[in-house]
C-alpha cells in the first residue's frame, strides 16, 4: 500500500505542476490592482481639460456611479477602446476621463502647451467618439499616482459615495465589459 | 608603474555614483536611503525592473516621489507603505507573509523537512529488516572457507 502511493507521488507532483504552469498561461501579469480598492477616491483638486477656471474636486463627483478612465491621445489603446466607451455612454453610463499628460520634457516635446493639446483632444475625440461628460487634466499625474495607475488606459469604478470598486488595467472591450463590469453595474442599480 | 595604474585607473567604473549627481540631498543618509528605496521599489509598468532602473514615466513620478518623502524626512518603512497603499505589494519586492503568499515561505521548508524524513524513515526500516540467524552463520562460514581455499590455490 506504502509503495503504491510512493509510485504514484511523482506523477502527482507532475499532475500539480502541469495545473499550475497551464493558469500562467492564461494570467495576465499586467493585470495589477491599486491598493485603492474599497476606499474612497483620494483627495484632489485639479482643472478642467477644455475649460479655463473650471475645477473638479473628488467631493464634485460624488452623488453618481461613474468609470473614470485614465486615457491620453498618445496612447493608440485609447484610440481603440473610445469606440466601445462611446456606445456605453449612449446606454446611459456616465464616463469621466482623467487626462494624463505623457510626461513632457522641455528638451524632448517642448514646453507644455494647452492649446495644441486641447486642438489634439477635440480632433481624436471627433474621430473616433466622445465619450466622456467632461475630462480632468492631471498635468503632473498627482492624481493617477495617488490611485496606483501604472499608464493608460486603465479604468475605475467609483460607486455614489465615492468608494472604488474596481480597477481595470488595459482597454474595455464587449468581453471585459460582460465579465467585469456589468456584474457590478447590476448591483448598483 | 604609474602607466598601469592610470590605465587600470580607466576600467574602474564611475557609473555607481550617476544617480546621485542628478538628485539633489541635503545628507549623504537621504542619499543612501534614497538609493535604496528606488533598487527595492519595483516598476508597474516595466515589470520585473525596479524603479531606479526604468525609463518609464511612472518609473520617473515614482522616484520624484520618493525624493521628496525622503527629503521629508520619511522613514524607509513609511514610503514603501506609502507606495504599497497606492499600488498594492505588487510595487515592493519584498512581499510580506499574507495567506497569498505563505505558500512560498513554508514550500521551501516543508519540502526540506520532507526529504529529511523520507531519509530517516528508510534508514531506520533498513536497520530494522536485518536479522541474523545460525543458518546465515553457517552460510557465511562456508562461503569465507570456499574463498579461502580459492585463494590460496
Amino acid at each position: 500500500m506504502n509503495r503504491k502511493i510512493l509510485a504514484i507521488a511523482p506523477l502527482l507532483v507532475f499532475a500539480f505542476v502541469c495545473v499550475f504552469l497551464y493558469q500562467g498561461l492564461f494570467s495576465n501579469p499586467r493585470e495589477i490592482q491599486t491598493g485603492r480598492l474599497g476606499q474612497e477616491m483620494p483627495a484632489f483638486n485639479l482643472p478642467d481639460l477644455m475649460q479655463d477656471n473650471k475645477q473638479w474636486t473628488n467631493e464634485s463627483l460624488k452623488g453618481e456611479v461613474y468609470l473614470l478612465n485614465v486615457w491620453g491621445t498618445w496612447c493608440p489603446t485609447c484610440l481603440v477602446e473610445l469606440g466601445y466607451l462611446t456606445k456605453l455612454r449612449e446606454q446611459g453610463v456616465k464616463i469621466i476621463g482623467l487626462y494624463y499628460v505623457q510626461g513632457y520634457d522641455a528638451d524632448f516635446d517642448g514646453p507644455f502647451d494647452m492649446q495644441s493639446l486641447r486642438s489634439e483632444v477635440t480632433d481624436m475625440l471627433q474621430r473616433a467618439g466622445d465619450p466622456y461628460q467632461f475630462n480632468i487634466l492631471d498635468l503632473h499625474r498627482t492624481l493617477s499616482l495617488d490611485l496606483g495607475v501604472s499608464g493608460a488606459p486603465e479604468t475605475f469604478l467609483v460607486d455614489k459615495n465615492g468608494t472604488i470598486l474596481l480597477h481595470h488595467t488595459g482597454d474595455i472591450n464587449p468581453r471585459v465589459w460582460r465579465a467585469k463590469f456589468a456584474p457590478i453595474m447590476q448591483e448598483l442599480k | 608603474m604609474k602607466w598601469l595604474l592610470l590605465t587600470l585607473s580607466l576600467f574602474v567604473s564611475t557609473g555607481a555614483f550617476a544617480q546621485q549627481d542628478r538628485y539633489q540631498f541635503d545628507n549623504n543618509k537621504q542619499a543612501i536611503l534614497f538609493e535604496e528605496l528606488t533598487k527595492e521599489l519595483r516598476c508597474p509598468k516595466c515589470q520585473n525592473q525596479n524603479i531606479a532602473d526604468s525609463d518609464a514615466i511612472v518609473a520617473k513620478d515614482l522616484r520624484d516621489k520618493v525624493l521628496i518623502l525622503v527629503k521629508e524626512g520619511k522613514s524607509k518603512d513609511e514610503v514603501i507603505d506609502y507606495m504599497i497603499d497606492r499600488f498594492g505589494y505588487f510595487v515592493h519586492y519584498d512581499p510580506p507573509v499574507t495567506p497569498a503568499t505563505l505558500v512560498l515561505w513554508v514550500l521551501p521548508v516543508l519540502i526540506v523537512i520532507v526529504g529529511f524524513g523520507f531519509i530517516v524513515i528508510r534508514q531506520r526500516k533498513a536497520s530494522v529488516k536485518q536479522t541474523w540467524s545460525s543458518d546465515d552463520e553457517m552460510l557465511l562460514a562456508k562461503l569465507i572457507d570456499e574463498n579461502k581455499r580459492q585463494g590460496q590455490s
